[in-house]
């Protein structure tokens, strides 16, 4: 008999799985009736199998989808006349081959591609990914990009509003548009990763569904041949790098944890492995990414046994690199971070003075954290009080800023030595 | 020992629009208190209910759909279990899984008609 714990994330994935090749079937106008019929299965399923689970789950949820597709194709009755016998007669060959591995695999790419349709707005993007190929609900998306529902309902509504109105297709892109669009694809598998890793949130479960997702979203990717980049495997190899962290980024009681105090031993070496592998394949293409920079100055993390035997000056360089490539605040920061490291003050500053505090957002603390080193570098104490008492002020995290305070009072004290 | 039957209340999932996988959660939850009751050789019987329901009423026989009350307060299921008594089903009626989305357990004793 099935255990339940064998299940996994089975409704979730299946749930997209299911959306995706019914709209392949029926068309994107009709996603919303869609989502619909595929969440009455699942409750169906939900009620049905609390006394037993079918011996084989998936094959019992995909016939459901097939029998409920047909329901839906009468009440809909689709101008898709070609597929109307869909139970029997030659159609129905045509029909049942949508169900097999490789074609659910296309179908669900082609969700991701639409997902990230130009047409649609960014904000709306990621919502509507979430829903559809991940199977979040409202409120589940809700609490994990910190938004409100009602928030996340609008931003559903508007992309299937625009879905229709735009008219948009089923289908992947090709030719020139294909490239930006494998590249806003990346984007957004990337940006639902960050929020599930770097959010300071308690809610662990969610923040690690979504790092979850994201990972199994590159991984589709990069099982189709001709969608295979230096970028696509650079990011694959990234998010497995920092995932491997996340156990030990988390204390018992629900604290984040920074590298420097994480405990090494947890780091998952699986995902170690399988992220390495990946870089090395990226780097048989010509492209350089950012992900690739990103994804080596993890590995580098990973690969020391202690904080202290940080290879500084070898990130120095991949940092330097990725600057090169895309700079933001943030890289420049984390530029000054491995300067300060390196105790090369001068250049440090110079970055850091480059950098309007304001464009870190809410981890703006790090700037004045990092100010901080600075001056305690170059021995002016005061100063370095200062910036403390600044960061102090608009930290929220509670780990970090017990941190803050320690590394206060510990300048207090040579101060008055 | 005597039967007892379990009726739970309220707690619509359909309603309550839980995800995909807060449904898998749910119903693993129901799946291992089952299961538990089962070992125990306790469990006589039991059926899920499908929301949409009918309603026949008065001398007329007036017909009306549901849901008739409430979503609260629609019965979802029932389990039919022997115990010793009235305590030790409030006892095993802990499990069950829907307590945070608004769910009541209401126990009945099964009468037993003398011959």
């Amino acid at each position: 008999m099935i255990k339940e714990q064998e299940l996994d994330h089975l409704f979730r994935h299946q749930y997209g799985k299911m959306v995706s090749i019914l709209t392949r079937i029926f068309g994107l106008s009709h996603i919303e009736t869609i989502e619909d019929a595929v969440q009455d299965t699942f409750l169906n399923a939900s009620l049905k199998w609390r006394k037993e689970i079918p011996e084989n789950p998936e094959a019992w949820l995909t016939k459901a989808a097939k029998n409920r597709a047909i329901d839906l194709l009468r009440k809909i009755k689709t101008e898709h006349s070609r597929i109307l016998n869909l139970s029997t007669g030659p159609s129905s060959i045509a029909f049942n081959q949508l169900f097999l591995e490789h074609e659910i695999e296309d179908s669900q790419l082609r969700m991701i591609f639409t997902a990230c349709h130009p047409k649609l707005k960014p904000q709306d993007q990621i919502a509507f990914a979430l829903k559809t190929i991940a199977g979040f609900s409202g409120k589940e998306i809700a609490s994990a990009l910190l938004l409100k529902e009602s928030t996340v309902k609008k931003r559903l509504a508007r992309a299937r509003k625009t879905i229709k109105e735009k008219n948009l297709v089923f289908q992947l892109p090709k030719d020139k548009t294909f490239a930006d669009r494998l590249h806003r694809v990346h984007e957004v598998i990337y940006l639902i990763f960050n929020e599930g890793f770097h959010s300071n949130q308690k809610e662990f479960l969610i923040r690690k569904d979504l790092c979850g997702e994201a990972i199994r979203l590159s991984k589709l990717i990069l099982k189709k041949e001709s969608y295979r980049t230096g970028s696509g495997y650079a990011l694959f190899a990234l998010l497995c790098f920092h995932a491997s962290r996340l156990e030990s980024k988390i204390s018992e009681k629900g604290k984040i944890i920074d590298l420097k105090n994480q405990n090494r031993t947890l780091w998952f070496k699986p995902l170690i492995q399988l992220g390495k592998h990946a870089l090395s394949k990226s780097e048989a293409y010509p492209e350089v990414s950012s992900y690739y920079f990103e994804a080596a100055i993890a590995q580098e993390h990973l690969d020391a046994k202690t904080f202290e035997e940080t290879d500084w000056k070898k990130i120095l360089v991949l940092y330097q690199n990725l600057n090169l490539l895309q700079e933001t605040p943030f890289t420049s920061l984390n530029l000054a971070i491995v300067l300060l490291q390196l105790n090369e003050n001068k250049k440090a500053i110079k970055i850091l003075n480059s950098i309007n505090p304001k464009d870190l957002e809410q981890r703006s603390y790090l700037y004045y954290g990092s100010k901080a080193e600075y001056h305690k570098n170059i021995n002016e104490i005061p100063e370095a009080i200062n910036c403390i008492e600044m960061a102090l002020s608009m930290v929220n995290n509670a780990f970090e800023k017990k941190y803050f305070e320690e590394k206060k009072s510990m300048l207090k004290n040579k101060q008055s030595s | 020992m005597k039967d007892f039957m379990m009726i739970f209340i309220g707690a619509d999932y359909q309603e309550l629009g839980l995800s995909p996988e807060e449904l898998q959660t749910r119903m693993g939850k129901w799946f291992a208190w089952g299961g538990k009751m089962e070992a125990a050789g306790i469990l006589k019987g039991g059926e899920a209910l499908v929301s949409e329901a009918k309603c026949v009423s008065g001398p007329n026989r007036t017909v009306t759909d549901g849901p008739y009350t409430e979503s609260k307060e629609i019965i979802g299921g029932y389990y039919t279990v022997s115990a010793k008594d009235m305590d030790a089903v409030v006892e095993i009626a802990q499990d069950f899984p829907d307590y945070d989305l608004g769910g009541t357990v209401e126990i009945r004793e099964i009468m037993v008609f003398d011959r």
